[in-house]
């Protein structure tokens, strides 16, 4: 990719307004909050993208001033982040920043996420790693080992990506991934960019559950499918055409 | 009266292949998979009209215990044919979140168009 550099550097210039995406799945007794909280602190344009939702979520989403994205099948989380980073390339944005719909994810962060986006980071991630339980402790560090990325919270959902990145992530290869933690950041390493976290507080989950660690069962299906992951793709060249 | 066993596997065979020619006949498999079906309607048909016939090519070939071979062969065969199918199955799973993914990002385009048609009230 050694003729996109300078293409990257104007890319990183372009920055303006970044679309901030919201997956949600029922969550309907936080929606409002979180983009209340956003709008309130920011001017950036919020997109929910509402993954079949049985509850009111679309609705009070859009009256809360997002846009709202109605998936007619379920893709999970990373289905739906991936439909608005789609949404956002079609729409001409040059970033974007992904949070949870459940309230975890302080949005007084997100200028902290974005500033280091423009000091020529591809992806930020808004990582938490003081109070999580020695399950995840564990997990973490078998990833951290597995896949030699230095990053302390591969599972954040609080992410910041810029043009290229988006790129990346709104790729045919990336459509198939079930989870948008270690599969992402090994493609998006493999494609060259440069990922960074920000340490961010977390709020207690007043709602819901973390869809990765939530029975023993899922986190054995996680885990073994992204061991897989990890494995399958060492020693994989970069394919990843910039446009 | 004794039924000899290659009635049997002559009956199964034409039975098989009959059961796949109809399936295939009635549009319930599609194109490429029709092919594999129907292979396996001839090979079926064959080897129970002749089933004598994997006894001499297992002896050709060295095998000791030529209904052996039989197994072995329909084993490999299955297990292509699995592995060929979670392959499809991959590869419909992806153009089905692409699909659902373009639906909604074009049901919001629409969306638009339909409020700036009634903001300027045309």
């Amino acid at each position: 990719m050694g003729g996109n550099k300078d293409a990257k550097k104007q890319a990183c210039k372009k920055l303006t307004m970044p679309l901030i995406i919201i997956p949600a799945f029922n969550e309907a007794e936080t929606i409002v909050s979180v983009i209340t909280a956003i709008r309130k602190r920011y001017r950036y344009p919020v997109l929910v993208v509402n993954d079949m939702s049985h509850d009111d979520t679309a609705r009070l989403a859009s009256a809360a001033g997002a846009r709202v994205l109605n998936l007619r099948a379920q893709l999970g989380a990373w289905g739906a982040t991936q439909t608005g980073v789609v949404y956002a390339l079609k729409k001409g944005y040059t970033a974007v920043l992904t949070l949870d719909a459940d309230g975890q994810h302080e949005p007084d962060y997100i200028g902290d996420l974005l500033d280091q986006l423009d000091c020529g980071n591809d992806i930020v991630i808004g990582a938490y790693v003081e109070r999580c339980s020695r399950a995840r402790h564990i997990a973490r560090y078998y990833f951290k080992i597995l896949t030699g990325l230095q990053i302390e919270d591969m599972t954040s959902g609080f992410r910041a990506y810029n043009f290229y990145a988006m790129q990346v992530i709104a790729s045919k290869q990336a459509t198939l991934l079930d989870y948008q933690d270690v599969g992402v950041l090994l493609m998006c390493r493999r494609a060259g960019l440069r990922i960074s976290e920000v340490q961010t507080p977390m709020n207690l989950r007043f709602n819901g559950h973390s869809r990765v660690f939530y029975s023993w069962w899922v986190v054995m299906r996680y885990m073994v499918q992204t061991s897989i992951l990890c494995l399958s793709q060492i020693g994989m060249p970069n394919t990843f055409q910039f446009r | 009266m004794i039924i000899s066993y290659q009635w049997i596997t002559a009956i199964l065979g034409v039975v098989i292949a009959g059961s796949i020619l109809y399936l295939v006949r009635r549009d319930h498999l599609h194109g490429p998979y029709a092919v594999w079906w129907l292979l396996v309607a001839i090979i079926t048909t064959v080897l129970g009209i002749w089933p004598q016939l994997i006894d001499k090519l297992g002896y050709s070939l060295g095998v000791a215990y030529p209904p052996v071979l039989l197994l072995v062969l329909a084993q490999g065969m299955m297990l292509v044919k699995i592995l060929t199918m979670d392959i499809e199955r991959s590869r419909q799973e992806r153009r089905l979140r692409h699909l659902a993914q373009h639906m909604a990002i074009l049901e919001s385009l629409i969306e638009d168009q339909k409020q700036t048609k009634d903001n300027t009230g045309e």
